[in-house]
């Protein structure tokens, strides 16, 4: 029980670097985006390719944060010319295009068969001192990457992100440039969700396709939105409070004496039913934006 | 009159089949304030926009201290100095008044800057607060206030971001009249500190106090560039308000 609850707690750090990063785009930015999950996919498959080219894992977490600033300035491009809600959609086609790419390059990617046997980042150390070690690992990069939004949203520059979130025109007509807060914005969480992607990637040990359908991105919603969108501890809140509520839908489907196909149905049930839920009747989430919070600049 | 901050040349504009300017020239000293006047429909937002780079003229040149900004994108001209309020201001529900305030200036707003800077209070936008009258509002979400505060607002911010040039956009609809005569100070003392101004305003006592020359538009063409005190003796000023008849019987009378 202790290392499932290491594992849960593992997974809740991850899908939290992957909420923060959300909520930096959508909940300061107001960046609608749907693609979130490739993000991530460029850091598993960063460390994935890095591995299979027998590079160590400082080319990995290199190569992952690379394509995922590539991928972060192409949504940027993309939406230059887009609304909001058009962006949206594209950014979803696009993560599933390059997820289908993933599926079909199999010379780079492995395809369908993904590519497995990507070493742990603690393996040489005994149970439970490894997974307690990435624990330690994940707990620090969720710290760093809170700091760092924390930062970026207090300071003037959260002003400006926050000015263009609501108000563009307003924004524009006092001289912000919108393409290159959009663009800077997308590779900032991009980074964030590539080093998610990365500690995951050699976390579980194998990278494949099929971690980046897009039902990932509309969970990391969830957290967001359920969380607080505008507010990093929301954000975090929720990737771990969803988290520990996956992790033990097992459990409430034995005591029940349900059937194990009803595991998943479930665990959508709780994404669907939270969303609906949250965007009902507490929009601002469980901990809401502060408006008219201290600066820092 | 002092160096022109902003010079228009023939502009032209039109939707479609539609002419909404046409020849359009005119120019600002860095040291005036200076009302744009017309019907509804006679052209002035739409040469509001493409002065502010929010929409491209078809034809013509328009030089922002010299430099040509026609075209330009409007974070560009804002850039330069030129900065412009809106019609109906429409503020954040997730931001304070001070933090809009202070949101209107870009100084150390740079991605970089918000791990170099330090806290520090925004004195300017404090000022502002305090002169325009926003202080017991300034906690309050942006988008609370109501439709005067708005404007007034929307020009605090405008200001903030120390503008060469401030283009106001009905600056005193939904702003309560004792407002009015502040708001006349205000624009004049920030005249008087180098900020040059055009104000499409409808108030005509409003525009015979703040601005000592107007331009008026009619069907996109400048039909008047006068002092606001020789408006109503201007018989095509009259007739594009009031109709040719009455126009006809003012002047014979």
């Amino acid at each position: 029980m202790f290392e499932f609850l290491i594992h849960v707690a593992i997974m809740a750090c991850l899908y939290g670097l992957l909420s923060l990063s959300l909520n930096l785009q959508v909940g300061f930015g107001g960046l609608v985006n749907f693609g979130q999950v490739i993000l991530f996919g460029c850091g598993t498959y960063g460390a994935a390719i890095a591995f299979s080219h027998q590079l160590g894992p400082v080319a990995g977490i290199a190569l992952g944060i690379v394509f995922a600033v590539v991928v972060a300035a192409a949504f940027a491009r993309l939406g230059r010319n887009l609304g909001a809600d058009y962006w949206g959609i594209a950014t979803l086609a696009v993560a599933e295009v390059l997820r289908i790419l993933a599926n079909n390059e199999a010379w780079l990617t492995g395809g369908a068969q993904g590519i497995s046997g990507i070493p742990l980042l603690f393996g040489d150390m005994p149970r439970p001192m490894g997974p307690l070690m990435t624990l330690g690992l994940c707990l620090v990069l969720l710290l760093a990457a809170w700091w760092l939004c924390q930062r970026l949203t207090t300071s003037r520059y959260g002003l400006a992100l926050k000015l263009m979130r609501e108000e563009p025109q307003l924004a524009a007509s006092l001289g912000y440039d919108l393409a290159a807060l959009k663009t800077q914005t997308l590779m900032v969480a991009a980074v964030l969700a590539a080093a998610s992607g990365f500690v995951f990637a050699h976390y579980i040990t194998f990278v494949g396709p099929d971690q980046l359908v897009s039902s990932e991105t509309f969970l990391i919603w969830a957290m967001v939105i359920i969380g607080g969108s505008g507010n990093h501890l929301g954000a975090i809140v929720g990737a771990i409070l969803m988290q520990f509520l996956f992790a033990f839908v097992p459990f409430v489907k034995d005591a029940l004496g349900l059937p194990s196909e009803y595991v998943a149905a479930m665990r959508l049930t709780l994404v669907g039913g939270g969303l609906l839920a949250f965007l009902m009747w507490r929009t601002q989430g469980l901990i809401p934006e502060r408006i008219g919070g201290k600066q820092n600049g | 009159m002092a160096e022109a901050v902003l010079t228009a040349e023939r502009v032209a504009k039109a939707f479609g089949a539609h002419k909404v300017l046409s020849d359009v020239r005119f120019r600002i000293g860095a040291d005036e304030i200076v009302g744009l006047l017309g019907p509804n429909g006679s052209g002035k937002s739409t040469l509001l926009n493409i002065v502010s780079g929010f929409s491209r003229p078809d034809a013509g040149e328009i030089l922002f201290l010299g430099k040509s900004v026609a075209g330009m994108p409007s974070h560009k001209i804002a850039r330069q100095g030129l900065v412009r309020t809106f019609q109906l201001p429409s503020m954040p529900h997730r931001m304070s008044v001070r933090e809009v305030l202070r949101a209107g200036s870009r100084d150390g707003a740079g991605l970089l800057q918000a791990f170099t800077g330090k806290g520090s209070d925004d004195a300017e936008a404090e000022e502002l607060i305090e002169q325009f009258a926003l202080a017991p509002l300034a906690h309050q979400p942006a988008s609370s206030l109501s439709g005067g505060q708005k404007k007034l607002l929307s020009i605090a911010v405008a200001l903030r971001s120390r503008p060469k040039l401030l283009c106001l956009d009905e600056p005193t609809a939904g702003v309560h009249p004792q407002l009015r005569g502040r708001m006349v100070e205000l624009l004049k003392a920030f005249n008087k500190r180098g900020v040059a101004m055009l104000v499409v305003e409808h108030d005509m006592h409003f525009i015979r106090e703040l601005c000592g020359r107007c331009i008026v538009l009619d069907r996109g063409e400048i039909i008047a560039d006068c002092a606001p005190r020789e408006l109503t003796e201007n018989e095509r000023v009259v007739e594009a308000y009031l109709g040719k008849s009455v126009a006809k019987q003012k002047v014979s009378a």
